[in-house]
C-alpha cells in the first residue's frame, strides 16, 4: 500500500520531523508525582478519561446513596406541610445524624463496584513495574490510591448532606435566617464522614490490592461488609441473652455498625438502647480510628511485598 | 563515570541461582544483554531498577548506588518491560502523558513530550484509539514511548522485538540504533536474539546462569576473519571435497560452501573448481562472522570454517 502512494508514507512526514528531542524543562519531585497519581485515580474512579460506560456504575451507585436526601428535597413543601399538621414525624425523616446509619450499607456497593477499578487493573495488565520504576514509591503509590478513594466517597458520602441541607433550607419560612441555624447541625458530617470514607476505604483497598482480578476482589470485599458485620453482631446478640460480658466489645468491630455509633458521637446522639451502655460512642470513634490504620498498614505491606 | 557496575552481585530465587556473583562494568553507549531465557537477564534490569533486591553485592548506575539512591536513580532511568503492561481501556497519549506526569513531568510538559515521543516511535493517527485494539507492533512502540517519556538518560529495555514480525523487529531495532546513537541515550538491550544486538549495539555483555560469559565492544567479535559463502544451484558437496582437495578449509551449509577468506588466492580456487566441475554458480559472497559463533561450542578459535 505505502510503496503504491508514497505521499502517504513517512518521507512525506519526514520533512516536520524534528527527531529526538531533549527534555530540558523542570522535573518535580516524589510528591508531584504522587499527586499526579491521585488526580489521575480519582478521575479514573469516576470513570472519567475511560469509555461512557465506566462511568455508569460510580454513578448509579452514589445516586443511589443519595436517593433518600433528595426524594426529601423533592418533596420538601409536601413534607413541611405534613410535619406542620403533625402528620409527619421529623425524627423519622432522613438527617444528618442518622443518614449514614439508616442506608450506609449502600456504601458497600458502591466499594465493591469501585475499590476493585482503582487497584485491580494495575496488577492484572502489569502496570505496576511502571510506576515503581518512576518518581513515585511503593508506599506513595499505595497511599495516592487509598487517599483516592476515600475522596471518592467522602464525596458520594456529603452529596445528601448537601441535599438535606437545601431541603431544610427550602422547608424553613425564612431562608437566611436557616441557613445560620442549619450549618452547625450538618457539620459534625464532615468529621463523622471523614472517618468512614478512611475506614471503609482501607478495608475495601486492602482486600482487593490481594487479587488481580476484579471479581474476587468484589467478592472479598463482600464477604468482608456482610460477614464482619453480622457474625459479631449475632453472637453479641446471644452472648447479651446470656448475659456474657465480653460480647459488648464486638459490635465495636462491625464496620457498618460500628461507624454508625461513631457517626453518634460526633452528633451527640444517645447510643440505641439494644446495644451496651458499658461501651460509650466515643469507642467506636477509636475504633474506626484503629481500623483505618490497621488496614492502611496491611495495603503499605502488600506493596512492599508485590512482585513487580 | 561508567553506565553500569556490579560487584559480586547474586540474586537467589529459593535454591535457583539467577544471578550468581557477577562483575561487570560498562561504558556509556548501547550495550547488548544477551544470554539464553532463564540466564539473568530480566532479573539483572530489574535490581538494577530496584524492582528487585539482589541478595547481595552491590552495583550502582551512572555512578548511583542502587541501595542507597535508588529514587534518584528511578527519576533518570526509563524501562521497557518484556511483558505486556499497559492497560487496554486508556488511548496512548492519555497513558503516556499520565507516565511522565508520575516521572515528575508537569502537565503541559508531560502533554508535550508525549505527542513527541509518540510521533519519534511512529505511532499517528491511531494515538488516540485505545490501547486493547492495538497490534503488538504499536503495544511495543507505545511502551518504548512510555520508557522514553521523560527523557531518560538511560533506557532498560527487555526483549523489545518480541513476538514482531520481521518489518516491525526492523524498525524497532532502527528506533533502539536511532535513540541510542542519534539522542546520546544509553541503551541496554535484553535479547536472546544475538542477530538482533549485532544490529544495533556497540558493546555486548553475554551472560549465562547468571554469570558473565563475554564483555568487550561489538567490533572484536565482527572484525575477525571474513567468511565467504559460494552458492550453486547443485554440487556444493562436490564443490566442498574439490576446495578442501586444494587446501582450504570448506563447510558446506545446504546449497551454500563456507570458506575462511584468509588469502586472495581463495578466489581463484573457486573460480576453477567451479569450472573443472562445471557447476551453476549463484553467488559468492562475503559474509561477517556472526556473534553466534561466540556460543558455539565448537567455533574454531583461529576463525578457520570446519
Amino acid at each position: 500500500m505505502s510503496a503504491g502512494n508514497p505521499a502517504a508514507s513517512s518521507p512525506a512526514g519526514s520533512i516536520y520531523d524534528l527527531g529526538y528531542r531533549h527534555y530540558e524543562g523542570k522535573r518535580r519531585g516524589r510528591w508531584f508525582a504522587a499527586w499526579s497519581l491521585y488526580v489521575d485515580s480519582l478521575r479514573g474512579i469516576w470513570g472519567f478519561g475511560r469509555p461512557t460506560s465506566a462511568k455508569a456504575a460510580p454513578f448509579i451507585l452514589a445516586g443511589l446513596y443519595a436517593l433518600p436526601a433528595v426524594i426529601v428535597l423533592a418533596f420538601s413543601s409536601i413534607i413541611s406541610n405534613s410535619i406542620a399538621t403533625g402528620a409527619t414525624n421529623p425524627a423519622d425523616l432522613p438527617n444528618y445524624a442518622n443518614y449514614f446509619a439508616g442506608i450506609g450499607t449502600f456504601i458497600v456497593l458502591f466499594l465493591i463496584a469501585q475499590a476493585p477499578e482503582v487497584v485491580c487493573r494495575d496488577q492484572r495488565y502489569q502496570v505496576l513495574p511502571l510506576y515503581f520504576t518512576r518518581a513515585i514509591d511503593r508506599f506513595d503509590y499505595a497511599m495516592a490510591r487509598l487517599l483516592s478513594l476515600a475522596t471518592a466517597l467522602f464525596l458520594v458520602l456529603m452529596v445528601p448532606v448537601i441535599a438535606l441541607f437545601i431541603g431544610d433550607i427550602l422547608m424553613s419560612a425564612d431562608a437566611f435566617k436557616a441557613i445560620g441555624s442549619e450549618w452547625p447541625k450538618a457539620l459534625p458530617s464532615i468529621p463523622s464522614n471523614l472517618l468512614i470514607a478512611a475506614s471503609v476505604a482501607s478495608i475495601a483497598l486492602a482486600l482487593s490490592s490481594y487479587s488481580p482480578r476484579r471479581a474476587y476482589a468484589a467478592v472479598g470485599v463482600l464477604a468482608y461488609f456482610l460477614l464482619v458485620e453480622f457474625v459479631p453482631l449475632v453472637i453479641y446478640g446471644i452472648g447479651h441473652e446470656a448475659g456474657a460480658k465480653w460480647v459488648d466489645y464486638l459490635p465495636l468491630i462491625t464496620p457498618n455498625t460500628g461507624l454508625s455509633r461513631a457517626t453518634d458521637w460526633f452528633f451527640g446522639t444517645p447510643i440505641p438502647p439494644d446495644f451496651p451502655s458499658s461501651i460509650g460512642a466515643g469507642a467506636y470513634v477509636l475504633a474506626g480510628l484503629v481500623s483505618t490504620l490497621l488496614f492502611t498498614g496491611i495495603l503499605a505491606w502488600r506493596y512492599r511485598r508485590i512482585a513487580a | 563515570m561508567s553506565l553500569i557496575e556490579t560487584a559480586s552481585l547474586t540474586k537467589d530465587y529459593g535454591p535457583v541461582k539467577a544471578l550468581a556473583g557477577l562483575d561487570l562494568r560498562v561504558e556509556p553507549g548501547v550495550i547488548g544483554l544477551v544470554g539464553a531465557n532463564g540466564a539473568g537477564k530480566s532479573t539483572l534490569l530489574k535490581i538494577l531498577l530496584g524492582l528487585l533486591a539482589p541478595t547481595s553485592g552491590s552495583a550502582s548506575v551512572l555512578g548511583m548506588d542502587i541501595g542507597t539512591e535508588a529514587g534518584e536513580i528511578r527519576k533518570v532511568v526509563g524501562y521497557m518491560p518484556e511483558h505486556d503492561c499497559l492497560p487496554p481501556d486508556v488511548g496512548a497519549t492519555e497513558f503516556v502523558t499520565h507516565m511522565a506526569r508520575i516521572s515528575g513531568l508537569p502537565r503541559t510538559a508531560a502533554r508535550e513530550r508525549t505527542a513527541e515521543v509518540l510521533r519519534h516511535v511512529g505511532l499517528y493517527e491511531e494515538r488516540y484509539r485505545q490501547i486493547g485494539g492495538y497490534s503488538t507492533g504499536m503495544k511495543q512502540r507505545v511502551k518504548l514511548a512510555q520508557a522514553l517519556a521523560h527523557d531518560p538518560k538511560l533506557l532498560l529495555l527487555d526483549e523489545p522485538t518480541n513476538g514482531l514480525d520481521p518489518t516491525g523487529r526492523d524498525e524497532m531495532l532502527d528506533l533502539i540504533k536511532r535513540t541510542g546513537t542519534d539522542f546520546g541515550i544509553s541503551v541496554v538491550v535484553a535479547s536472546h536474539l544475538l542477530g538482533e544486538i549485532e544490529q544495533v549495539c556497540t558493546y555486548l555483555l553475554a551472560i549465562d546462569a547468571g554469570r558473565l560469559l563475554q564483555s568487550a565492544p561489538i567490533s572484536t567479535f565482527t572484525q575477525r576473519t571474513p567468511v565467504l559463502a559460494v552458492e550453486v544451484e547443485e554440487g556444493a558437496d562436490r564443490l566442498a571435497a574439490a576446495l578442501a582437495g586444494r587446501g582450504f578449509q570448506a563447510r558446506q551449509d545446504g546449497a551454500c560452501v563456507l570458506l575462511a577468506l584468509e588469502d586472495e588466492s581463495l578466489y581463484d580456487a573457486i573460480r576453477d573448481s567451479v569450472a573443472e566441475l562445471s557447476l551453476p554458480l549463484v553467488r559468492i559472497q562475503q559474509e561477517r562472522r556472526r556473534l553466534e559463533d561466540i556460543f558455539r561450542d565448537d567455533a574454531p578459535s583461529a576463525g578457520g570454517v570446519q
